[in-house]
């Protein structure tokens, strides 16, 4: 045990007066901040979208590539392929790949990258064969039944000599051989543009029109929600159907359909805030110093609704982005060549059992977002709510 | 006599209340006639039970309520029916200090920002000279000056109600409604807040309307004391009156029903019998006979009006004369109760 000397039991003097320091408490945002990033679907959401936005907005300039440029030479390309290794007489080495779907022969490096279609001998019809000369050797293709089979001369078959991912198109090639990543990287651009102007769009009527419904209240409130309900017993989709054909199809009548339809939900969300909140005493209280209704609408009431509308909006992204998609599938959406998800899938829909990866692709890029809105609408949802983890 | 800085002439307000489509809406008086004057520098506090008006009665006066009928005259002004447009001036000088202190204030207001908003809806002063005056009240309250760019939910129950305070006093406004200020207190913090009222009073010349149930606070605060029974004043006397010669056989029955720190003081001489009858159904006559012990014939058919039993002291009773009478040898044990 340590020593203790005697005088270090003295009494400390008493000090001049001590004003106790509270730690500094954290403030709403902070908690906020904390309560989201432990919510790891959310964070890995956040990311994403992120990534998302940078990839969608400076992807295009660093690819090769355009979104409207056609090579149907190289048509339907899938992102990876089993390569086959000839070797010619003259000891050259050339690579190349089976396209089993259409029956083609593409030159390839040892990399993976792209060289370009080979030239087959004529076709025998009848056969159903095709010749290929590498130097002395010749090969034949035989697609008299499938699977496709490549067969030397003396009736043996090619085995592929390994797999390669496709180093020049990435995620493949669609029917008229263009770059399929680029294209989606456009059509991110152009989902999430409508995704999030309708959004804002929604956001502005539909908080407006929330709030003065809610703040009014009795006659004017009735009204008004009972035409935002007669807007909301028409199936929405129909309705941005019937719109889209009043309009052209094209990007800005997308927005216009969206926007002018989705703030139902916004306003009703809003309103029943509003009228939930205009009863608290500290309405009461500013409406005693004279308030008006726009200033406690804009300083007290939407203040304090903004948890649920941030929430509602994050909800609203995923179910824009799918509208799109929807209108572009069906052919709605935006014009060719320019692309977005929903054309990408539905031209992919056509050669799915063919070249999946062309569906495999848009399609995946439409769920992955959906989840990452959704993940983050609901992590939002839950860090916004003051009344949890405080 | 001077002009009183308030003055409510059979005010009323009802209530309509939701009933079926065509079905006549049963109508709930809340506020039924009150007449009230209320003088410059004084407290006037204002009893009674749950739902007796008392809440309902401050709203009004203060136009959180449209009046259905009857008068408020503020400073000669008759400000009942004014629009909201033309109350610039009410609004100003007339504040309100809420009961709960966690809903009256914006929780994404920083205190700051909550004291200076009577400023600034007055239009007083530039942002920074409003930032000074903040700091000015937060210290009159015996807050810290840092505390302006804090938050609400910070601050403890009885903080809160500073910062409402005040925000109330903000604008040196001559009538401040507190609408049972101190119930949601814990009682050590009670004490402290009656205080600064007084202090605030004795500072600014507060005229107070003082809103509560707890009838040993009142009498501590107040000059005069109003009882509020089913929407109307039933007694109002100067307070040391009030307890001396309670007239209404109502509020000898709350001022009975006071807990006597002594386990040995046994029952209440004159418990009330039932409960409150609704303001939707008020009873024929005197409004109290229901619950009354002297109730007789009479009061059922005649309403009592309040009438002055000598010295100022107000009762709607048919038997207040009486009473008084009584009050003067009988009630001594009371008063002890009471001190």
């Amino acid at each position: 045990m340590t020593d203790i000397s005697p005088e270090m039991w003295a009494k400390v003097p008493a000090a001049e007066k001590v004003t106790p320091v509270a730690p500094p408490a954290p403030t709403y945002g902070q908690e906020v901040r904390r309560r989201l990033w432990a919510n790891k679907p959310a964070v890995v959401s956040i990311v994403f979208i992120i990534l998302l936005v940078i990839a969608a907005f400076f992807g295009p300039y660093l690819s090769p590539h355009t979104y409207y440029k056609q090579d149907l030479k190289l048509a339907n390309i899938p992102p990876f392929f089993e390569t086959y290794a000839v070797t010619d007489g003259a000891g050259e080495t050339t690579r190349f790949f089976l396209n089993a779907s259409n029956f083609n022969l593409y030159e390839v490096d040892a990399e993976g990258n792209m060289l370009g279609l080979l030239r087959g001998g004529r076709k025998d019809m009848i056969k159903k064969s095709q010749p290929y000369e590498f130097g002395d050797q010749t090969l034949t293709l035989d697609y008299s039944k499938l699977p496709v089979r490549l067969l030397l001369e003396d009736g043996s078959e090619v085995r592929p000599s390994g797999w390669s991912w496709n180093k020049t198109y990435l995620f493949g090639t669609d029917q008229l051989g263009r770059d399929i990543l680029v294209r989606q990287l456009y059509g991110a651009q152009i989902s999430l543009t409508v995704a999030f102007v309708a959004t804002l769009v929604n956001f502005f009527i539909g908080v407006f029109y929330g709030g003065i419904a809610g703040y009014m209240g009795g006659k004017v409130d009735a009204v008004m929600m009972r035409f935002v309900e007669i807007i909301s017993t028409i199936p929405l989709t129909l309705y941005v159907v019937l719109l889209m054909v009043v309009f052209d199809s094209g990007l800005l009548s997308i927005i216009v359909a969206i926007g002018s339809v989705f703030w139902v939900d916004m306003a009703r969300i809003v309103r029943g805030q509003i009228l939930s909140l205009k009863s608290q005493d500290y309405v009461a209280a500013a409406r005693t110093m004279g308030a008006s209704p726009a200033r406690i609408l804009t300083r007290h009431l939407l203040p304090n609704s903004i948890g649920p509308i941030i929430v509602t909006l994050t909800m609203l992204i995923p179910s824009a982005i799918f509208i799109e998609s929807f209108m572009s599938f069906i052919g709605l959406g935006v014009t060719p060549p320019l692309a977005s998800w929903g054309s990408l899938t539905s031209e992919a829909v056509e050669t799915l059992r063919a070249y999946p990866h062309q569906l495999f692709f848009p399609a995946a890029a439409i769920s992955l977002t959906m989840f990452a809105f959704n993940f983050l609408g609901d992590g939002l949802r839950d860090a916004l709510d003051p009344r949890v983890g405080r | 006599m001077t002009q009183p800085l308030l003055q409510l002439r059979d005010l009323h307000k009802h209530f309509r209340l939701p009933a079926a489509p065509f079905a006549p809406k049963p109508v709930l008086r809340a506020v039924d006639g009150v007449d009230l004057d209320l003088m410059k520098g004084e407290t006037l506090g204002l009893v009674g039970e749950s739902g007796c008006g008392k809440s309902t009665l401050a709203r009004t006066v203060i136009r959180l309520h449209e009046p259905t009928s009857g008068s408020i005259v503020f400073d000669g002004q008759e400000v009942g029916k004014a629009p909201e447009g033309l109350l610039g001036n009410f609004r100003r000088r007339v504040q309100m200090i809420f009961q709960d202190p966690y809903a009256s204030l914006n929780p994404r207001m920083s205190v700051g920002d909550l004291i200076a908003e009577p400023l600034e809806i007055a239009g007083v002063g530039t942002a920074a000279e409003r930032r000074k005056k903040v700091t000015g009240l937060l210290d009159r309250v015996g807050l810290p000056s840092d505390s302006a760019q804090r938050f609400a939910h910070e601050f403890s129950g009885g903080q809160r109600q500073r910062i409402g305070i005040a925000r109330a006093i903000a604008l040196e406004p001559d009538l401040v409604i507190c609408d049972e200020p101190i119930s949601a207190l814990d009682v050590s913090v009670q004490a402290q807040v009656v205080n600064m009222l007084e202090d605030l009073q004795a500072d600014l010349g507060l005229t107070y309307l003082f809103i509560t149930h707890d009838l040993s606070m009142v009498r501590h605060i107040s000059d005069r004391i109003g009882v509020m029974y089913l929407g109307k004043i039933v007694e109002l006397a100067s307070s040391a009156d009030l307890y001396h010669r309670p007239s209404h056989p109502y509020t000898r029955a709350l001022l009975s029903a006071i807990p006597v720190p002594d386990p040995e003081a046994g029952r209440a001489a004159e418990p009330m019998q039932g409960e409150i009858p609704s303001p939707i159904d008020i009873p024929s006559g005197c409004r109290f006979r229901t619950r009354c012990p002297l109730a007789t014939e009479l009061c059922a058919r005649q309403e009592p009006q309040l009438t002055d039993i000598g010295g100022g002291h107000l009762a709607a009773c048919h038997f207040a004369g009486e009473l008084a009478q009584q009050a003067n040898g009988v009630r001594a044990p009371l008063q002890e109760r009471v001190q």
